[in-house]
């Protein structure tokens, strides 16, 4: 007797012989048949047949259908035979078409974005487009084809039933995450962009044109973001380019002006020619290296003392206002270009970040402050621009106290900030941070990429521990809600389920690792090609590598702890002390498996706080579907992202920043913080700078303040805005036009809310703000 | 003491200068036309609490400034509020009352209504009744532009309004 069938997914669930019989009864009535009993007799003769064969066997739903279609033929059922096979086929092709991969495509191409979450899972990449539609072709079918093919199969079944989420999937065998670019080293003697060769720039509107064409070439080798670790320090050379030009070409003005020479520019060039190879002296911003001095001795060949005085005063005084002028303009150019360019996979600008704002030298500081006007006055019709990232590094002695040098930029920073939501802050004296800070070495100043990636420890080469050249390999995320599902509220066992899956992980982040590892130089034409990766420039083209990709980091991250909390112990860790101590029990215990990783490979392993987008919804609809709904832990639409207290509680900014700070010296691979204020914080610029104030004191590493910022594109006003435009007294959708509601998301801004997936819309809709 | 409130909000960055903790109070007697609070104008709705759960909220936030009284109009509740009104001054904080009466009105009655203590211990007075023709978004704090801010203490020492810029 038959027990069991197995099914075509592999599961073996009970035998039921009338399923057998309807299955044929049904193709018999297609044919005109009405007899069921007839039909039952096929399905018992087939079973029969089966167990005179395999005695005590279990069949599989195919080798039945076979039987079927035999048994009818043989008893003369021709016709019922025919509709049979004929109803096996469509059986075939449908569930064929049911498969992920052909209903994902189907979905792609004929649902529009505003009905798909697919199409929404990343809110940067407009997926009603042609080049967005082709980009998630690409992506679901690679996805498809690693999980079938080249992903382990425990990999890929803990990736598929939701335990970890392995990002980028897209990507597993092509490239790496992300990269901190050097521009200095980069634009020091030019480079090729593969179709060409840019020499060395020369003003400051060439290094910020190049620094945007570096950020594309590289995000063409990466899927991750790319990011200016030093931008200040890099595009000061281009200030000082421009501005000694511009004085030479000042004084040659006030040479024709003021004393009658005739053929000026001849003379200014020679003057400067003179000093530059003499004495190696270029006219600065700073006037402090005595070039105006030699300079005033070849004056006096045209003219008196007192003229060339006057000459050397008009010179400064209008190279100043023209370099500060060119370098607006410049960083205007920037903010524009790097908003425009749609040059990732077609469909997405580049994911840009800059880090600036500890450069004190006179050229440094001209950058930080326009690229901080730029950023202020917004793209063309008053915009806020979602790119780059703007993060603004906060150091004691140089821009947090009054008397510091930069002082002046920080509080600039805070006000653009308060209107743009950019910059954020990064804090280079958390003790984790000021570890690595060697003044008067930009490189070892902390740095973070966009989304919170946070790339400077090395345990491969310990004496380059910096942050130029390097970034993330890959990651991989825990979800933690589900193993504390799984631990029924024993935190022990909990323990073990987590020690298990980190070692899961880690044997994953191995194996991507060496599929990366094979890769060859010519496979990343810029990022390896042009050097922009350490130690890259000591390869050839058909050179592995491996060896290089060893200064990278491979990070472990993580989803839900305030879940898992509520899960294990009945609260999260903004509600009780107990809930607080297991938590950093929790990240601690991952932090720590982590270290001991790196020092027995000596690769860089590390723990980070996971940005999770499309993630926050599918691992809690996993979670419900199969566990139910669970208050505090599967209720919601979206687990909350890493170590953050949940959005929807309410919390003083205070006490939140209080308890998230300790998890940021734990994840070392990346973190952020954000308070949300609502209110315009333009109107209350001294509570905006009391709170990045707190997060530094506090210990935070990276941070960033959320409010509102809304825009009427009829009448142009930015700030807060209801139902009403408080400018024009527009409503919303008169005139069929909505009000621009500008969101962080992930990190990232989104212009728009509809391009938020179903997880992240909620989120949003749920964020308790800290004040009215 | 006890104090009839609509709500509170911590780090209220919008009912005055710095990092506030905002008391709404219930009940007023004004009826402004296009009020933004209407549910506190009821002298019996709302909850009533102790001024020391308050104090505790307010001492453990070591973000704030100061303290807002609003409402509701706050000098119908006087009384409670001078009185966690000195408590709060003993931490350091400043604090803001917005009034629907004008200065000179409340001046007249200090007296006679008890207003004179929460006059006292009140830094920025923000006095007026809203006039929805006079509603205005570009000043600060206020809604309407007849609206002032005032110097409490200075305003109470020469017996009339003295404004200062926020």
């Amino acid at each position: 007797m038959i027990i069991h069938i197995i099914k075509r997914d592999g599961r073996k669930v009970p035998f039921n012989i009338e399923k057998i019989a309807n299955a044929i009864f049904k193709a018999a009535q297609a044919k005109g048949g009405t007899d069921f009993n007839a039909a039952m007799d096929v399905a018992v003769e087939v079973c029969r047949l089966y167990e005179e064969q395999n005695p005590g066997g279990t069949p599989t739903v195919e080798e039945i259908q076979d039987l079927v279609e035999k048994t009818l033929i043989e008893k003369g059922h021709a016709k019922t035979a025919k509709a049979y096979i004929l109803y096996r086929y469509e059986r075939t092709r449908s569930r064929e078409m049911k498969t992920n991969l052909m209903c994902v495509l189907n979905e792609l191409t004929f649902s529009p974005a505003k009905d798909s979450d697919i199409k929404r899972e990343n809110a940067n990449i407009d997926g009603d487009t042609a080049m967005g539609t082709m980009l998630k072709y690409g992506s679901v079918s690679a996805k498809e084809y690693y999980e079938m093919y080249v992903l382990e199969p425990r990999h890929a079944k803990a990736h598929r039933d939701g335990d970890i989420h392995i990002h980028d999937l897209d990507f597993y065998t092509l490239t790496t995450t992300c990269c901190q670019i050097d521009l200095t080293k980069l634009f020091h003697n030019g480079f090729s962009t593969g179709h060409g060769y840019l020499r060395e720039p020369n003003d400051i509107s060439s290094y910020s044109a190049l620094a945007c064409i570096a950020i594309q070439s590289n995000q063409n080798d990466q899927h991750g973001g790319q990011s200016i670790p030093t931008f200040d320090y890099a595009m000061a050379e281009g200030v000082k380019k421009t501005y000694a030009a511009r004085y030479i070409r000042n004084i040659a003005r006030a040479l024709s002006l003021i004393a009658g020479v005739e053929n000026e520019d001849e003379a200014a060039k020679a003057i400067k020619s003179e000093i530059s190879e003499k004495f190696g002296l270029m006219p600065v911003l700073a006037n402090d290296n005595g070039y105006q001095e030699k300079e005033l001795e070849l004056l006096l060949n045209y003219t008196d003392k007192e003229t060339a005085a006057k000459i050397q005063a008009f010179a400064r005084k209008n190279a100043e206002k023209e370099a500060d002028r060119a370098t607006y303009q410049a960083m205007e150019a920037l903010i524009h270009n790097l908003n425009t360019m749609n040059s990732r996979a077609g469909a997405q600008t580049p994911f840009s970040s800059i880090n600036y704002g500890t450069d004190t030298s006179p050229e440094g500081r001209m950058v930080i402050k326009n690229v901080l006007l730029a950023q202020e006055a917004g793209l063309g019709n008053g915009e806020t621009p979602i790119f780059p990232i703007h993060i603004f590094k906060i150091k004691d002695g140089i821009n947090y106290n009054p008397t510091d040098p930069n002082y002046d930029l920080f509080k600039l920073a805070c006000r653009v900030s308060a209107k743009r939501l950019f910059p954020n802050f990064s804090f280079i004296d958390a003790p984790y941070n000021l570890q690595y800070y060697k003044e008067g070495c930009p490189d070892t100043e902390i740095a973070y990429m966009g989304c919170r990636t946070r790339v400077i420890g090395n345990k491969h080469d310990p004496s380059r521990e910096i942050v130029t050249g390097r970034g993330n390999l890959s990651f991989t995320s825990i979800n933690l809600p589900r193993l504390a599902i799984k631990s029924d509220h024993n935190v022990g066992l909990f323990f073990d389920k987590l020690d298990e899956m980190m070692d899961l992980v880690i044997d994953q982040l191995m194996h991507r690792f060496k599929i990366q590892s094979q890769k060859r130089v010519r496979n990343f034409p810029f990022l390896m090609g042009q050097g922009i990766w350490i130690d890259s420039d000591k390869l050839s083209t058909d050179d592995t590598i491996g060896e290089v990709l060893k200064h990278g980091t491979l990070s472990v991250g993580f989803i839900g702890l305030a879940e898992a909390l509520k899960s294990l112990i009945g609260a999260h860790h903004g509600e009780s002390e107990e809930a607080r101590e297991l938590g950093i029990e929790i990240i601690t215990a991952m932090r720590k498996r982590l270290d001991e990783e790196s020092n027995r490979t000596g690769l860089n392993f590390s723990l980070l706080a996971t940005p999770a987008e499309g993630l926050s919804g599918r691992f809690v609809r996993m979670d419900a579907k199969k566990y139910g709904i669970i208050e505090g832990v599967t209720d919601r639409d979206y687990y909350t992202n890493s170590f953050h207290v949940p959005v929807y509680y309410p919390i003083s900014a205070f006490e939140k920043i209080k308890i998230e700070a300790p998890y940021h010296e734990l994840t070392n691979a990346g973190h952020i913080s954000y308070i949300e204020l609502d209110g315009d914080p333009l109107e209350n610029l001294a509570a905006f700078e009391k709170i990045v104030r707190c997060m530094k004191e506090s210990g935070i590493g990276y941070g960033a303040i959320n409010h509102p910022v809304d825009r009427d594109p009829c009448c142009g006003y930015t700030g807060i805005i209801g139902e009403t435009c408080p400018c024009c007294g527009r409503k919303e959708h008169t005139n069929n036009i909505a009000f621009d509601r500008i969101r962080r998301i992930t990190g990232y801004l989104v212009g728009t809310l509809d391009r938020f997936n179903n997880g992240k819309r909620s989120e949003e809709h749920d964020r308790v703000k800290h004040s009215i | 003491m006890e104090l009839r409130i609509a709500g509170t909000v911590n780090d209220s960055i919008v009912d005055g200068p710095g990092i506030r903790f905002t008391i709404f109070t219930q009940g007023c007697p004004h009826n402004c036309k296009g009020c933004h609070n209407p549910q506190t104008h009821d002298f019996n709705g709302g909850t009533v609490v102790d001024t020391d759960e308050l104090l505790a909220k307010i001492s453990g936030n070591p973000l704030l400034d100061g303290v807002t009284f609003s409402g509701g109009e706050p000098f119908c509740q006087a009384d409670a509020l001078s009185f966690i009104g000195r408590q709060i001054k003993e931490l350091g904080l400043n604090i803001v009352t917005y009034t629907g009466y004008t200065f000179e009105q409340l001046w007249k009655g200090r007296e006679e209504n008890g207003w004179q203590k929460l006059l006292e211990v009140t830094d920025i007075l923000i006095d007026g009744p809203f006039i929805l023709e006079q509603k205005n978004w570009e000043i600060h704090f206020r809604g309407s532009t007849n609206q002032r801010c005032l110097d409490c203490q200075a305003s109470l020492r020469e017996g009339k309004a003295v404004e200062i810029e926020l």
